[in-house]
């Protein structure tokens, strides 16, 4: 799961917000706008992560309750 | 009778037995005549004697006396008098030497009726309510899930069963302390104040039920007790009252925390019902899960919303506009090239063009020449050269060398 040092899930999905908005927004380098474009994605993989961690761990709970049901 | 000695006993000179008996028959004489009212404990009528005994017993506490009457009085004031009735007495304190008992010699006995006691309830009703015993806000609320609950009720009793079946069927885990007592009758208000202290000071017993089946308002009288409404307004403990049925009301019913109609009412009031619970909890959970869901649901949507914008999932797109960028400046590049050669060639054929019409080559071939001197210089005027000079003369055709022979 996330890295101790990794972004909140809010966090991350803030920042990705304002990256697709510096994009779409245009005026950067090529070379920054490719670092941009690399932030975003990265930032996309961290939000995934997080909310499929997320769904795994209600499955998990739902799993167990049911289990002692 | 002898007068007893004015000198103090001692080890050595002692008194007989019949002068401390005679002492105490004085002192106790010394009362006289009172008027005393109790609850009959007990009647012994002996047989072949008109002498009736009873016990007086006080309802509140474990107190009692002796009262000795013979049956005349008794058939005078009291003919119906059944174990239990309160009654009025005027007696005397007597003692009886031959066996060193005390008791009081009653002359007239008179029964308490019905009216009478539940006149006075009524003043003790208003007594207790000015006190404050009444009081909502003195009430304690009742535990949640009470860890033990106390019960004070009689032994074997429907009123027990009741309130155990029917705990039990609610929360089956529920604990008990049972302390089991009179529950009507002379011994009755002793023994569940007693048992309600010994329950309050237990600190596991949460919650404490007073139970008791239905009766005669005769057999409820103890449950209306001063002694009892006070007793329970000093317990720490939360107290349900659950006597008798829906109609009857005692005054304890006022001082307890929560007033249960019946036994049955006061073990749907201690305990929760489990399975009631656990569907609250389920339902609970059920909406805990749905709105996680609807939560990630909705996360996911904008995830998926950013991840789809053309910057972020075509990100060649990004390279393509500079790509095209990169093409179209190489044309304008090429383009704004071409002119400049274009207009420098124009530029040179016009000089070139300038050049040619400014040569003399035309104007030599008409027939023309051009003198020049040794260095060079056209020569225009005869002043220009001395005699002797060599002179190039330029023809349209070639050159010729001359000699000035004349100026």
């Amino acid at each position: 799961m996330a890295a101790k040092d990794e972004l909140s899930y809010e966090q991350a999905r803030a920042e990705l917000a304002s990256v697709v908005e510096r994009l779409e927004a245009g005026g950067a380098t090529l070379e920054e706008s490719l670092a941009l474009w690399e932030r975003g994605e990265h930032l996309a993989k961290v939000c995934q992560r997080w909310l499929d961690g997320a769904r795994e761990r209600l499955d998990a709970a739902r799993q167990a309750a049911d289990g002692r049901e | 009778m002898t007068t007893p000695e004015k000198k103090k006993s001692t080890a050595e000179e002692p008194w007989p037995v019949r002068v401390v008996s005679q002492m105490i028959s004085a002192w106790i004489a010394r009362l006289g005549w009172v008027w005393v009212e109790g609850q009959v404990a007990q009647i012994s009528r002996r047989p072949g004697t008109s002498t009736v005994f009873l016990t007086l017993r006080d309802p509140s506490a474990e107190i009692s006396l002796t009262v000795t009457t013979n049956r005349d009085v008794l058939d005078l004031g009291a003919p119906e008098l059944k174990e239990g009735a309160r009654v009025v007495a005027h007696a005397k304190p007597d003692f009886f030497a031959g066996r060193g008992t005390f008791s009081l010699r009653a002359d007239e006995i008179r029964q308490v009726g019905l009216g009478e006691l539940l006149a006075r309830l009524e003043q003790l009703k208003k007594l207790l309510a000015a006190e404050g015993l009444f009081d909502r806000a003195r009430k304690r609320p009742l535990p949640f899930l009470p860890g033990t609950v106390g019960l004070v009720t009689g032994r074997a009793s429907a009123a027990e069963r009741d309130v155990l079946d029917n705990a039990r069927r609610r929360w089956p885990a529920v604990r008990f302390r049972i302390l089991n007592t009179a529950v009507q009758g002379p011994a009755a208000v002793p023994q569940i104040i007693e048992a309600l202290k010994v329950l309050d000071a237990d600190p596991a017993v949460e919650v404490i039920i007073l139970a008791r089946g239905g009766g005669g308002v005769e057999d409820l009288l103890p449950f209306s007790d001063e002694a009892l409404c006070r007793a329970i307004f000093a317990c720490r403990t939360p107290v349900i009252s659950a006597i008798g049925h829906e109609t009857d009301v005692p005054l304890i019913d006022f001082v307890a925390d929560v007033r249960a109609s019946t036994p049955t009412d006061a073990a749907k009031r201690v305990v929760p019902d489990l399975a009631e619970e656990r569907r609250l909890i389920a339902t609970a959970r059920g909406r805990l899960e749905r709105a996680m869901r609807h939560h990630l649901a909705r996360e996911q949507q904008r995830l998926d919303a950013a991840r789809s914008r053309p910057v972020l999932a075509n990100p060649t797109a990004m390279l393509d506009q500079r790509a095209a960028d990169v093409d179209a400046l190489r044309h304008r590049a090429h383009r704004t090239l071409g002119y400049r050669l274009e207009r420098a060639d124009d530029d040179l054929r016009h000089t070139v063009a300038r050049l040619r019409a400014l040569s003399p080559a035309a104007t030599l071939q008409r027939g023309y020449a051009i003198v020049q001197a040794a260095d060079g210089a056209v020569v225009r005027a005869p002043a220009d050269v001395s005699t002797g000079d060599a002179l190039r003369v330029r023809l349209a055709e070639g050159e010729l060398a001359a000699k000035v022979v004349a100026t």
